[in-house]
């Protein structure tokens, strides 16, 4: 029964995941490659900088690129080898009621789909957690679990845009687009984290606290943008060169009208205290959130996007900002109080407000990309991304030798740690063979995993 | 105290795979109580026994788990003999209610140790419980009886107390809490 639940649950986030990671990498093993960085015009330029809408197309760092990259998904091989979909009624992988069912494991495989062949894994936690509990003694000890504590505010969080559908005249696009935030956040006080993390006992008299704060909204978007080129490069006036016929400033901008389809929002701090002596009474709980959820749908906004990108030769620079102003209004929304109910030793949930207006924002997110290409078949790039929380750094370069080509790259993740990449390729004709490793911190674990990518490209 | 077990299963859970263990000071439980104090009279030639009880709350939600082992790895206690000599020792007993655990077979037999005069006799209890009282630590709470037994093969009465001075049981559970 809750295998039935969680696999589609798995499959839906499988789905979902991987676009708001699309800016730290792609499913293009040259741009893995290059630790995430793109040299390239591709969809995440597009994605973030509305003026490259203006731009001409040229999907890789240099002439004669790619028109479409196809991953090769060595990973799912090895998965479904694994794993057999006729057996996932009783792998222990999808089944809560197997003695070897690991949830982390679970969330690990959301976190990062097998799509590609991992070279190297990141640990999961399989290790025993220890209680020691006396009247006036409580110390958890969670062993290498502890690594899941976070030092610091730790969040989730994705805004995505699911589809793009429009036609485009001139320079001005008519469409719409899906849009889909979600924003999870967990702040431990000091105290409970250094209980969890350090194996420090639990204090007599004391209070342990977490604070949650998680949204999701979804909708969609009728959107009208706007891209121009500006101005024409000096090397642009009648140029036959491919260097040169973009030359110029280009402007962007886009106007959105949200349509939110639904949304809930949780807020509040959880926790418990105890008494001195520790066990001498029941350890209070703690809890007083607060919940929001839409009656109705058709939250209603307006927000925009605007971006900006000169290429001047073998120099590009460009940098789009997403969702300004983008705050909803939501005119029918029931509010809940939920606590806990210490006589009843039970959650109580009580209806506070109903019926009334509440607000939400979707979170700004800013692209900046530069590349140069330096004439000598190497091309060096970067970008910093955010999307409302830490800020992804790719900075990657490419050498080419007619039809080979290495690459290389470093990147700084949204956890703050370092990761690289590096691969090859090769062209024959029409076809292209690219190889790319990188280094990811994109499980529950502190450990890096190392990925081979792999995808054909069609010229 | 449900609410709060309940926290503290999410955190086994979040953990992954693994073995949940729970090291439960029993004795810091019956201290300042009297439980931790049994004290034991045997007239002449005759044996006997006295007990007390005490409940251990444990965890909840761990009904589908399969529990790996119960053990006692700490455990001592004072035998102060103030007359008489014979032999002392200890029983343990768990049951899911505090009556039960008079009918319950002895699930740790500390054997006898001998008693003379006015002295005062460490005893160790150590032992693994596995197997007999398994079901048990799947519940949310068990109740243990431990009972102070001797014989008196003298002419005077055996007098004195049984003071428990270490209980650790050590519950290892492979944690199936879903």
């Amino acid at each position: 029964m809750r295998t039935g639940v969680i696999v589609p649950a798995l499959l839906a986030l499988t789905l979902v995941v991987p676009r708001p990671v699309h800016a730290q990498f792609s499913l293009d093993a040259r741009r893995i490659g290059m630790a995430g960085v793109s040299l390239g015009r591709d969809g995440s330029a597009r994605r973030y900088n509305p003026a490259y809408r203006a731009v001409k197309n040229r999907s890789g760092g240099g002439p004669g690129q790619p028109k479409v990259t196809i991953p090769i998904p060595l990973g799912l091989i090895t998965f479904f080898q694994d794993h057999p979909p006729t057996h996932w009624g009783s792998d222990p992988m999808f089944n809560p009621d197997d003695s070897a069912f690991n949830p982390v494991e679970l969330m690990n495989l959301v976190l990062n789909p097998p799509l590609f062949y991992e070279l190297k894994r990141a640990p999961t936690p399989t290790n025993d957690i220890e209680f020691t509990i006396g009247k006036n003694q409580l110390i958890m000890n969670l062993g290498q679990s502890r690594v899941l504590i976070p030092e610091q505010k730790f969040g989730l969080g994705m805004n995505g845009r699911l589809l793009d559908l429009g036609y485009g005249v001139g320079g001005v696009h008519f469409g719409v687009m899906g849009f889909m935030n979600y924003e999870i956040e967990f702040a431990l006080d000091t105290a409970l984290r250094r209980v969890l993390r350090d194996t420090v006992p639990v204090q007599p008299d004391s209070t342990y606290r977490i604070l949650t704060d998680a949204v999701v909204q979804t909708g969609f978007m009728p959107t009208v943008s706007f891209a121009q080129r500006l101005t024409h490069g000096t090397g642009a006036v009648g140029a036959d060169s491919t260097e040169s016929a973009d030359d110029g400033l280009y402007i962007g901008g886009a106007v959105h009208y949200y349509l939110g389809a639904t949304y809930a929002r949780g807020v509040g701090p959880a926790g418990f205290t105890v008494g001195n002596p520790i066990f001498g009474a029941a350890p209070g709980v703690l809890l007083d959130a607060r919940a929001q959820t839409s009656n109705k749908p058709f939250g209603k906004g307006v927000g925009g996007d605007v971006g900006v990108a000169w290429i001047s030769g073998p120099f590009e620079v460009g940098f789009g900002i997403n969702d300004l102003g983008a705050e909803l209004t939501w005119s029918d929304t029931k509010i809940q109080r939920i606590q806990y109910d210490a006589v009843g030793d039970s959650i109580s949930v009580s209806t506070t407000a109903n019926h009334v207006e509440t607000k939400t924002k979707l979170p700004v997110s800013y692209l900046a990309n530069a590349a140069i290409r330096m004439g000598t078949g190497t091309t060096v790039g970067g970008d910093v991304f955010n999307a409302g929380r830490h800020t992804v750094i790719h900075v990657g370069v490419e050498q080419r030798w007619s039809l080979f080509a290495l690459r290389g790259g470093v990147a700084r993740d949204q956890r703050k740690k370092m990761q690289f990449g590096f691969g090859a390729g090769v062209r024959l004709g029409a076809f292209g063979l690219d190889v790319g490793v990188f280094t990811h911190s994109s499980t529950l674990s502190e450990t890096r995993a190392m990925t081979l990518a792999t995808s054909i490209s069609v010229y | 105290m449900k609410a709060f077990a309940v926290a503290l299963l999410v955190v086994v859970s979040a953990c992954g795979q693994g073995h949940a263990i729970f090291n439960i000071d029993v004795l810091s439980f019956m201290q300042g109580t009297g439980k931790d104090t049994i004290p034991y009279f045997i007239p002449p030639a005759t044996s006997a026994s006295a007990s007390t009880v005490q409940s251990i709350t444990l965890p909840p939600g761990f009904g589908s788990s399969v529990v790996d082992s119960v053990r006692i790895t700490i455990g001592s206690a004072n035998l102060v003999n103030t007359g008489g000599s014979g032999t002392m020792g200890f029983q343990l007993f768990f049951a899911a209610d505090s009556a039960g655990t008079y009918t319950a077979p002895v699930a740790l037999n500390v054997p006898n140790t001998a008693v003379n005069g006015v002295q005062t006799v460490a005893v160790s209890i150590s032992g693994d419980l596995s197997g007999l009282v398994d079901s048990l630590f799947r519940q949310d709470s068990v109740f243990m009886r431990v009972a102070t037994t001797g014989t008196n093969n003298g002419l005077t009465n055996v007098t004195g107390t049984s003071i428990l001075t270490a209980l650790v049981i050590r519950v290892v559970l492979q944690d199936k809490i879903f």
